[in-house]
């Protein structure tokens, strides 16, 4: 009796071991199970399984999401425009099945992953003008290239979530050009502001010598006219009081006028017939 | 001790080592079956007691699987599992902050931190197809520990390559100008929210915590050319304050004069009319008293005047009423002589 026990014991245990019938299933797998190298089932779901030792294989396949990183190439974009293009895409295995009869494995979808994404790609930019590449088009773009690949790859049972353009760089004898071009275009707006400043100084000087001449010709302007009221008024006020006895005026006047501009050098022939001289008869 | 020759060698008589002799004490072992089931239950016991807790450090999330799949997430402290292989446990450090740089390596932490720069990553092409040097950090966390493990396979590289594709994307909508200038807050700003889209995309559980610009300039080639164009500005600004000053010394000066001339306007006019009132009133003073004696004071006033005008002057008195002669007399030589005779005779003659 205990002789059996021990018999089912250890052939149990054997069992266990060395041909284990158990698998685990993680989270992140999926496994494909394989009867005499045929798939009989595929296994999304996590968990502990069950399977037919000798008889029965597993296959892993990752469930997440992987990477693929290609090397950059250079692609020629609308405006025929060399643009040294590195990308990345994100894809899963959607069905371990297809993908295992198409392309084996994950390597083997790698490398289809290559030629299909960069086919893509290609043949999208070539479709935009280097410009579109850079600014709003881009997301678009991108959008696009995923879409495609995506309904591609759904023979392989694989799923493109994301092609993402890492860089789209100028190959280095572009960038000289570039860096030419910048230089140029920075030593213009230099000269620019340099001449503005000088335009602005300008202005404002010569504003300034504007002002100067009007701000002195007003002043004449109000000189003469305070000028002309001081004239116009003493006029008046002379006048007024002349106006009384404009006779007397003149003879007092003349007299005085005789006073102020008969002086030095003057000579004057006089008759002794005059006022002044006819009592020298 | 006792034992302890019974292990010493003896030599015997031929020269050949004999074996020791061992003297094995004589232990009473208890007389246990080792039964199989004990041995199982032993080993199943330790298995239990090392297999079936897990601690989890206050930095840390404890995520649970059984059998490979997700059953529960636990918080830090002691728990309780099923030990392996029925379930296992992951701790993710879910509240430190991880970085990832694009533009630059971290050479050495430091301090002082030594960083090398990566071209290739932060020379990029802006919307103006202009290059700009730039460098991004950018900190994240794991905000869900489930999604984090289980759905992107290098979570860590994913973040840096998405980092790069953002940046790149949402500088190529700026012009090179305001990637330099004012424009920097918001590439920060959109590129976190554009990152933080693509981690959501791939439902990796991550959380970008800060996305910093650190470093944004000019490539090395052309960065003497931008600094040329600073410094135009500068002289600019120069010139137009220099224009100012040379107003702010004009205006108020010509003001001055301005002013100067209207006062002496005014000046001139109170001076006229003063002058004007004066004569007036000269006049009517003279006036009232001449309408009382007309004739004399007339007479009066003619005579004194000639009397004053006439002294000092030449005078030639000439006899007749014909004013025909007047123009043969020799008036300029009559006048060079006593001009000579003035001049001879300066200093003594004085004029009354």
């Amino acid at each position: 009796m205990k002789k059996i026990l021990f018999l089912i014991i250890g052939v149990l245990l054997f069992f266990l071991i060395f041909l284990n019938p158990f698998f685990i299933v993680y989270q992140t797998q999926q496994v494909i199970l394989t009867q005499l190298g045929k798939p009989i089932k595929t296994i999304y779901e996590p968990g502990l399984y069950f399977k037919v030792p000798m008889l029965q294989e597993t296959r892993y396949f990752d469930n997440r999401l992987l990477d693929y990183d290609a090397a950059p190439a250079e692609i020629l974009t609308k405006d025929k425009k060399n643009l040294v293009v590195d990308n990345y895409a994100k894809w899963r295995i959607k069905d371990p099945l297809k993908l295992m009869l198409t392309v084996k494995d994950e390597i083997g979808a790698q490398a289809r992953l290559d030629d299909i994404i960069y086919s893509e790609l290609r043949i999208e930019l070539g479709r935009h003008t280097l410009h579109e590449v850079l600014s709003e088009t881009r997301g678009e773009l991108m959008e696009t290239v995923t879409k495609k690949t995506n309904e591609k790859f759904a023979d392989y049972g694989i799923e493109v979530r994301d092609v993402r353009i890492k860089r789209a760089d100028l190959p280095s004898e572009n960038a000289k050009a570039i860096y030419g071009r910048m230089q140029a275009e920075r030593d213009r707006i230099a000269k620019q502001y340099r001449s503005e400043g000088s335009e602005e100084a300008t202005k404002i000087r010569a504003e300034t010598d504007r002002e100067k001449v009007v701000l002195l010709a007003e002043a004449y302007k109000e000189e003469q006219k305070i000028k002309g009221e001081g004239e116009a008024l003493a006029i008046k006020i002379y006048a007024d009081a002349y106006q009384s006895d404009p006779e007397f005026y003149t003879f007092t006047r003349s007299l005085e006028a005789y006073k102020r501009s008969l002086k030095d050098k003057t000579t004057v022939i006089l008759s002794p017939e005059s006022d002044f001289l006819k009592y020298m008869k | 001790m006792a034992w302890q020759d019974d292990f010493q060698m003896k030599r015997g008589p031929g020269g050949q080592y004999e074996m020791p002799q061992f003297k094995i004490p004589n232990i009473n072992l208890p007389k246990i079956r080792f039964s199989a089931f004990l041995i199982i239950l032993i080993i199943a016991i330790l298995w239990v007691v090392f297999g079936g807790y897990y601690i989890v450090e206050p930095d840390e999330k404890g995520v649970v699987l059984r059998f490979g799949s997700y059953v529960r997430t636990t918080d830090s402290g002691f728990h309780l599992k099923f030990p392996p292989p029925i379930e296992k446990v992951y701790t993710p450090k879910v509240t430190e902050v991880k970085r990832t740089e694009v533009g630059f390596r971290i050479e050495d932490p430091g301090p002082p931190a030594r960083y090398r720069d990566a071209l290739e990553e932060s020379l990029m092409l802006t919307g103006d197809e202009n290059i700009i040097d730039l460098d991004v950090v950018a900190q994240y966390k794991i905000i869900d520990p489930v999604k984090y493990l289980f759905n992107v396979r290098g979570p860590a590289a994913t973040v840096k390559a998405a980092a790069e594709a953002a940046i790149r994307e949402i500088i190529g909508k700026y012009k090179i100008d305001e990637a330099l200038t004012e424009g920097k807050f918001m590439i920060q700003e959109e590129t976190r929210a554009l990152l933080q889209k693509i981690l959501d995309r791939y439902d990796s559980g991550l959380q970008i915590v800060a996305l910093q610009l650190q470093d944004v300039h000019p490539p090395q080639q052309v960065r003497d050319s931008f600094k040329d164009v600073a410094s135009a500005m500068e002289d600019k600004n120069r010139l137009i304050n220099e224009s100012q000053g040379y107003r702010n010394s004009i205006i108020p000066e010509t003001r001055g004069k301005a002013s100067q001339i209207i006062k002496v306007a005014e000046g001139y006019k109170e001076e006229r009319i003063n002058h004007a009132k004066g004569d007036a009133e000269k006049f009517t003073s003279i006036l009232q008293e001449y309408r009382k004696a007309r004739d004399v004071t007339r007479k009066r006033l003619y005579i004194e005047t000639m009397e004053e005008v006439l002294t000092g002057i030449d005078k030639y008195i000439i006899e007749g009423k014909t004013s025909g002669v007047l123009p043969l007399l020799p008036l300029d030589t009559l006048k060079q002589v006593q001009g000579r005779g003035q001049a001879r005779a300066q200093g003594k003659e004085e004029k009354p």
